[in-house]
């Protein structure tokens, strides 16, 4: 390394002799550089001026990451930036800048010497050299990181008058602005940089903002005229409680939350496929709507399964770190993607609650900001205790409908021998029975019971003579790579945890006294498995699959372990799919195996005869080896064995088969209840209503789950390990939970209870200072387009420092004394004199405030993709209010989804799913819907703090000539022409419902020549009014529909239909 | 002067002389003077510089354009590069285990037998390079590619590996090399999309996530043109508009935009008016872009095009066109060489799809004069496996399993070696012995032909400077001129 401080060379000593002129220079030039800033005399200061340069600049090498620190020198602890180096110099000395190394070095001219080296690219300018040589003069002060200090509620500036303004703020304002404390902050910033708030919007504008702001919508004519018309002096306020009000603004808010959470309704990767967990999509409108206070927002979402008495709900909610992506290629290793997903998330916690980019320090100990590499890993040991499944809803919390179809199910078993046919009469009895008229209903139902019994009587007794006697043994030991296998009461054996491509159960049976013909392996339904079990796949194939690839059995000797193997001579199973029989499962070969896809949640058994009988008081080692080329591992199965020869899989359960096998005499009511259902269903008499009945039970395994985090079993922990590089195949050292060390700790007593519960509470405590600076920081940035600090995703060191340090504070700690109230906030910030100004913007404010940061105008930015969706359809009068459920697929160019894998067709929902509000559209990773995309809308593969805010030639191709829109301009030319018998009136409506205002007289020319225009070629037959038309026009002929559909088309093409102003 | 910039004069004067006098024609002709580029003449305040306007290189480059001929799926290196004879003499036996290592696998098992090549090699052109009988076409053109067989990535399932040679990562999200390239160096083209992405195969298993633009302004994103309908999406008027109309509707447009800019002051709508512009010189450049109509017969047959008909061999042509008319970035995914069962029937069946053209395309390049500015690149994620994989209970047999250790590419034209081989794998085709090329040095190389130095090509996001090679990639010089 060239570039090191601690050759310090000659050179340098020679240097400060010249430095000394440079430096003069450089203090001489500093007022004119920033004067905007500071008063000359006053110093740099640290968090405002000195850190971001320092961090920016110096960290990468100087910083905390001790791995890749040059020089033993480190600038983000005064301590170690102030002490002597091994040269003997010091690279700061306080109040010494002509003697501080680091001056020195910043403005050296040798390449060999300069700081930062030439190969780092990376240059200081003058004004920061000048920044820092001042802060060493003040004394080098280091102060601890702003956004890491809890927040403190600052005074508000101007509030000594009674009337809430100082004498010099009135003086140089409008007399009667400023309605609340965001406003003071506001303005005394303004004042100091001797600007002065814009005038009101004009309530049309005003009314269009606040809707399109609250609710996503804009506000139809009659609701623009009504607002505009209402002379109350809390007009306004009364129609921001209206909006909040409305179930539109949780549909609206929650779009935005989906961005964090990363949303999506497939799986991502290759195959992409659908999967369901838009019941969290929903619990989050329901959240906005119900304004949830964000601190019981976040508790449920990160661990609301842990809460004491979860709710169903609350257990949904931990969908939010289940939207990570999950790969189904068959190739994978599942633990290697659930890694990434855990790495996922972690960087999205940084980014959603914290501000901090913690990313970075998954392969290194941070840059810049102070998060070691094992913090890194001790914050994923915090959320990874967890297995992730697909929650079925328990049947006892399901919907309405779900309870009748069991009910429904109930009635067709006990119809069912009402179904059975009546057997054909034998010719002579036809005689007979004509002799003796027609045949009476009675003698109808006892053809059909005498038949019925004649069936059941001999299957019963078939099946009564070849039923074994199973004995269920439960497990003396059990065994695992990876599954954690647990023994019930009922002897049957539950998988849960992870599953590899390569999974190996080694299961010890204790010895019996009676010598053994024969191994039964029932596999199990369980709704805590994938789709319900019995397998534990859940992904490439279909979820609750297995592949047994092997079954052996071995004698065991006393110490458990294997002697000798047990030839199988026999295996029979109630159901394979396919060629994946119990045969293939003990065929020595491991791509074969046993399966029971065709009929997954339900029970069923293969046998496993012995080539020769096992002797008494032997134990049996089992082994299930699971070698398919995806995970897919059984989750629920249960061991029994037989001292009969001759044991066949009949297909029964266990319990039926123990019925079949009493003598008449000692059924139970219940035994002989499951014996009837089950002759029923191997009936070829019944098959029909068995099938209807198996439909039913299907349709219940199916629609009714979500996917969840669940805690892991107490005896099952995962351990979290430090992985060198952050590479998933290095792992090293095993860490515990907890926070990064320079935050405030997890509260010890909340240690012992689980930690992901205590790390949720933590994030949201006033121990905590990011999340309430955060989480305010955004909401502002929702309504103003950019953040008090302006990014959003970076609090650290790198990131923005604020604009309004104070008022971001105060927002913070009033979002926190209004109880979390988002809604409040909400109101708070458009109730504000701030958000109602005018967003015109002068020549003089652009050339000041290009960005608006000081905020001297109301805000003027570009609609997010699906409320320029929304808010046309609603001009036209199509949109839907129809809320929740799964995802709809609205019209969009063919071809869209034809280009990814498995080429999927897009097929457009019909009736009112057409036009539902866009945050229901059914969003496909890897082909997301082109309109939204287009507009910037993410596709759900990481969180996004903030969207780009893009203007390109596809977003006018998109408005000008995509179906969806061509449609909605047919539709609109309906409601406008309904709307008024003459142009000028029609037109007043399209610029009503399209931009909320009235026109002035020049764009009415404009416009109205265009309508005469396009009239005149269309009644000329030049253009095909039939086909502008469409179908949607109905109330007048071709040539008008066309003529206002073009009209509408311009209209909605305009700049202000897609911009907020 | 270059071809696109004539064009632009053909396309100019066939506006001025076919659109009448009438409404908004004025402002229209005046459109067409404007680009994305300095579009601040559309008001009065000053618009912010496009993200597309066109940058300077970090150092000279060798290379104006990339066509990238993505063979999706992973085609077998072993039938068509990497003749491997000793596999032939241990058909059927285990690779030894100290061979295999600790290398995961997706779908076979290690102790898998190996299987010979299933095709004959021989040596072409004044280099001698070896080549399959598979591909007779890119045979006549070795002479003028370097292959590279030594190409090895760190992904060995699709979506992923796919992900990874675009992205530099292995999972969506980040910005794909095109992208990188259009933010590093703007567009020369204000006429068409900058990064241009096809598909003529299956569906693509990274699916958008290849031409994403990740972190990166949006407008960095792939444009894909579809095989059927409009190339573009949209960019077709609603049935029963005419040229006119759309012509009246845009100057209707853009002077109430123009209008409002004075009343709102905001920048934005200047740069609204120029997308608008733009927008309507796409509704012109895409269907004459598209119109092969003055390809001569014998070009056409070149590259075994039937102009309506939509495969990979017009997806070629058009990709040429492209570059003729000052598209930075174009990508063609052909899928379907995911060859895990009958490698021999795979390789057959894709190559009578790829070879003709993608060798048409480089003869054709060079004669127009344009492949020593754009760099051709063809190949897969990753490579096949030497062993065979075959499933009873799956159906499969004779075929290839994903081998990310050691894989085949070539490149062509833009500042590489003409007529060279690079790297050699062992006598098996497992492992690489000599010149490894990894993605991330792949990736460094073509950014470094188009003059971009990847460690300078930095994107500040979450709290650091990305790049397309992450921390890791070199400049392969050894194949570079």
């Amino acid at each position: 390394m060239t570039h090191s401080w601690l050759r310090l060379p000659a050179a340098c000593r020679q240097w400060n002799g010249r430095g000394i002129v440079a430096l003069a220079l450089l203090f001489a030039a500093i007022p004119a550089a920033i004067a905007a800033d500071a008063p000359a005399i006053q110093p740099p200061d640290f968090a405002r001026d000195v850190r971001s340069i320092l961090s920016n600049r110096c960290f990468k090498c100087h910083g905390p990451d001790a791995g890749h620190r040059e020089a033993g020198l480190r600038f983000d602890r005064r301590d170690e930036a102030v002490k002597e180096l091994d040269s003997g110099h010091r690279a700061i000395l306080p109040g010494h800048p002509e003697d501080s190394e680091m001056i020195a070095r910043i403005n050296s001219t040798d390449s060999d010497l300069v700081m930062p080296p030439p190969s780092t690219m990376v240059q200081l300018s003058d004004s920061e050299k000048a920044t820092l040589a001042r802060w060493i003069a003040a004394g080098a002060e280091y102060r601890p990181h702003w956004a890491f200090l809890p927040p403190l509620r600052p005074t508000v500036p101007g509030v000594q008058n009674k009337d809430g303004l100082t004498a010099q703020t009135k003086a140089n304002s409008p007399s009667d602005w400023g309605s609340n404390e965001i406003d003071r902050f506001i303005l005394a910033r303004l004042q100091k940089e001797g600007l002065a708030p814009a005038a009101k919007a004009d309530p049309q504008a005003l009314c269009r903002r606040v809707h399109l702001d609250l609710i996503g919508l804009p506000p139809s004519p009659a609701e623009l005229a009504a607002f505009v018309a209402d002379p109350a002096q809390n007009a306004y306020e009364k129609l921001v409680e209206k909006l909040l009000a409305s179930p539109r603004y949780g549909e609206r808010w929650a779009r935005r939350w989906l961005d964090l959470a990363r949303y999506a309704d497939t799986n991502g990767y290759e195959k992409d496929r659908e999967r369901s967990i838009w019941m969290y999509r929903d619990w989050v409108i329901r959240a906005m709507n119900d304004d949830m206070p964000f601190d019981q927002f976040t508790i449920r979402q990160l661990a609301g399964d842990l809460l004491p008495s979860a709710t169903t709900d609350d257990i949904i909610a931990t969908g939010f770190h289940r939207n990570t992506m999950i790969n189904e290629e068959g190739g994978i290793d599942p633990l290697e993607f659930r890694y990434l997903a855990m790495v996922d998330r972690v960087a999205t916690t940084g980014t959603t609650w914290l501000g901090l980019t913690i990313g970075c320090a998954q392969c290194h100990t941070h840059k810049f900001d102070p998060i070691e590499h094992t913090d890194y890993f001790s914050l994923m040991a915090l959320l990874d205790n967890v297995d992730e499944p697909v929650w079925v809803i328990p049947s006892a919390q399901r919907s309405q409908q779900i309870l009748k179809t069991g009910e429904k199910i109930e009635e067709l078993w006990t119809q069912l021998p009402s179904q059975w046919p009546v057997p054909p009469p034998k010719p002579d009895a036809q005689q007979t029975a004509a002799a003796a008229g027609e045949p009476t209903t009675d003698s109808i139902d006892a053809k059909r019971s005498l038949a019925m019994a004649a069936g059941f009587d001999a299957w019963n007794r078939q099946e009564s003579m070849l039923a074994i006697d199973w004995k269920i043994v439960p497990p003396a030991h059990i065994q695992t790579n990876a599954t954690h296998l647990v023994v019930r009461e009922d002897g049957s054996i539950l998988g849960s945890g992870d599953t590899t491509k390569s999974d190996l159960y080694e299961i010890t049976l204790p010895a019996s006294d009676r010598p053994l013909h024969a191994l039964r392996l029932e596999v199990l339904p369980d709704e805590s498995l994938p789709g319900g079990g019995p397998g534990l796949c859940w992904y490439e194939g279909e979820d609750g699959d297995f592949l047994l690839s092997e079954i052996e059995v071995m004698l065991a000797a006393a110490d458990g372990s294997a002697s000798r193997s047990v030839a199988i001579a026999q295996a029979t199973e109630s159901f394979a799919e396919g060629k994946n029989n119990a045969a293939a499962a003990v065929d020595g070969n491991m791509t074969s195996g046993w399966s029971t896809n065709g009929s997954l949640g339900r029970p069923h058994a293969a046998t496993f005869q012995f080539a020769e009988p096992v002797v008494p008081g032997t134990p049996l080692l089992i082994r299930l080896r699971f070698e398919r080329y995806f995970a897919c591992s059984l989750g629920c199965f249960r061991l029994s064995v037989t001292d009969q020869p001759n044991a066949l899989a009949r297909g029964h359960s266990a319990a039926e088969e123990a019925a079949l096998g009493k003598a008449p005499a000692d059924r139970s009511a219940e035994d002989r209840n499951l014996i009837m259902r089950r002759f029923w269903a191997t009936a070829a008499e019944v098959a029909e209503p068995i099938k209807q009945i198996r439909q039913l039970q299907d349709g219940l395994r199916q629609g009714a789950s979500s996917l969840v985090m669940r805690e892991r079993p107490a005896d099952n922990p995962r351990k979290t390990h430090r992985h060198h590089r952050g590479e998933y195949l290095l792992p090293k050292e095993e860490v515990t939970g907890a926070v990064p060390a320079f935050l405030p700790q997890l509260p010890q007593q909340t240690l012992d209870g689980p930690p992901r519960l205590a790390f949720a509470r933590w994030l949201v405590s006033p121990a905590n200072p990011l999340t309430a600076r955060v989480t305010a920081n955004r909401q502002w940035q929702a309504f103003f387009g950019r953040g008090i600090v302006s990014s959003l995703d970076d609090f650290g060191y790198q990131g923005q420092p604020p604009s309004h340090p104070e008022l971001l504070d105060w927002l913070a700690s009033e979002l926190v004394r209004l109880g979390w109230s988002i809604k409040s906030l909400h109101r708070l910030i458009v109730n504000s004199d701030t958000y109602q100004q005018a967003s015109a913007v002068s020549p003089q404010l652009m050339a000041h405030d290009r960005e608006n940061v000081l905020v001297a105008r109301g805000p003027r930015v570009r609609l997010e993709a699906e409320v320029i969706r929304d808010s046309l359809l609603k001009a036209a009068d199509l949109l839907s209010e129809k809320m929740y459920g799964p995802g709809v697929r609205p019209l969009q160019p063919a071809g869209v989804t034809e280009v990814v894998y498995g080429n999927t067709a897009w097929k457009v929902s019909t009736g009112e799913d057409r036009h539902r509000r866009s945050i229901y559209t059914f969003a496909k990773r890897t082909a997301p819907f082109a309109m939204t995309t287009t507009f910037d809308a993410p596709s759900g593969e990481s969180c996004l703090p903030k969207r780009d805010v893009s203007n390109s030639a596809l977003q006018a191709l998109t408005l000008l000539n995509d179906p969806m829109f061509v449609e909605i301009a047919q539709a609109l030319s309906e409601v406008t022409i309904a709307a008024g018998s003459d142009d000028a009136s029609r037109l007043r409506e399209l610029s009503r419902r399209v931009l909320s205002r009235d026109l002035d007289a020049t764009e009415m020319r404009s416009l109205a020549d265009f309508v005469v225009q396009q009239r005149t070629r269309l009644a000329a037959g030049q253009l095909n009014a039939v086909a502008l038309a469409g179908t949607a026009c109905k109330n007048a002929d071709a040539v008008e529909c066309a003529t206002w559909m073009l009209a509408a088309r311009a209209v909605m093409n305009l700049d202000e239909a897609v911009v907020k102003q | 002067m270059h071809k696109h910039f004539s064009l632009l004069d053909v396309t100019r004067r066939h506006f001025f002389s076919d659109c009448g006098i009438g409404v908004g024609k004025m402002a229209l002709a005046s459109l067409l003077t404007g680009s994305m580029g300095n579009q601040a003449k559309a008001g009065q305040a000053e618009g912010p510089a496009s993200p597309l306007a066109p940058r300077l290189p970090h150092h000279a480059a060798t290379a104006k354009a990339v066509i990238q001929l993505f063979m999706a799926g992973a085609p077998s290196q072993l039938e068509l590069f990497d003749y491997k004879p000793k596999l032939t003499e241990i058909e059927g036996k285990p690779i030894p285990p100290e061979v295999i290592g600790g290398q995961r696998y997706a779908f076979i098992r290690p102790d898998a037998a190996v299987l010979g090549p299933r095709y004959r090699f021989s040596r072409h052109g004044n280099c001698g390079a070896e080549i399959s009988e598979m591909l007779p076409y890119l045979a006549k053109v070795v002479d003028d590619i370097t292959l590279v067989k030594t190409c090895h990535t760190d992904q060995f399932n699709h979506a992923p590996a796919q992900i990874f040679m675009n992205c530099g990562f292995a999972q969506p999200g980040r910005p794909s090399i095109g992208s990188w390239v259009t933010y590093g160096l703007g567009s020369e083209s204000d006429q068409l999309p900058a990064f241009v992405v096809m598909s003529t195969g299956n569906g693509i298993s990274g699916g958008t996530a290849n031409w994403s633009s990740g972190f990166l302004p949006s407008l960095h994103a792939g444009t894909r043109f579809r095989n059927a309908g409009e190339a573009i999406l949209n960019v077709l008027s609603p049935q029963g508009a005419d040229m006119r109309l759309t012509d009246d509707t845009l100057g209707l447009i853009n002077s109430l935009n123009r209008q409002r800019l004075s009343v709102a002051g905001d920048p934005e709508i200047a740069t609204r008016i120029a997308s608008y512009e733009m927008a309507h010189r796409l509704q012109t450049s895409a269907p004459e872009l598209m119109n092969l109509a003055d390809e001569s017969p014998e070009t056409l047959s070149l590259y075994g095009c039937k102009p309506e008909e939509a495969s990979f061999a017009r997806a070629c042509l058009i990709a040429r066109r492209l570059v003729e008319r000052g598209v930075r970035f174009v990508t063609i995914y052909h899928e379907g060489w995911d060859a895990h069962s009958d490698v021999s029937g795979n390789v057959k069946n894709n190559c009578q799809k790829t070879d003709q053209a993608s060798a048409a395309l480089v003869a054709d390049l060079k004669r127009r004069g344009l492949l020593d500015s754009t760099l051709v690149v063809w190949g897969g994620e990753f490579g096949r496996t030497p062993m065979v994989e075959s499933n009873i209970a799956r159906g499969i047999s004779k075929g290839r399993d994903h081998h990310p250790n050691a894989f085949t590419m070539w490149l062509a034209g833009g500042g590489v070696q003409r007529g060279l081989t690079y790297g050699a794998t062992d006598e098996l085709g497992f492992n690489i012995v000599e010149n490894q090329v990894h993605v991330h040095d792949l990736q460094a190389t073509i950014l470094h032909c188009l003059g971009l130095d990847h460690k300078r090509l930095t994107f500040r996001s979450a709290g650091r400077d990305f790049r397309l090679t992450d921390v890791h990639g070199h400049v392969v010089k050894g194949i570079l001129l």
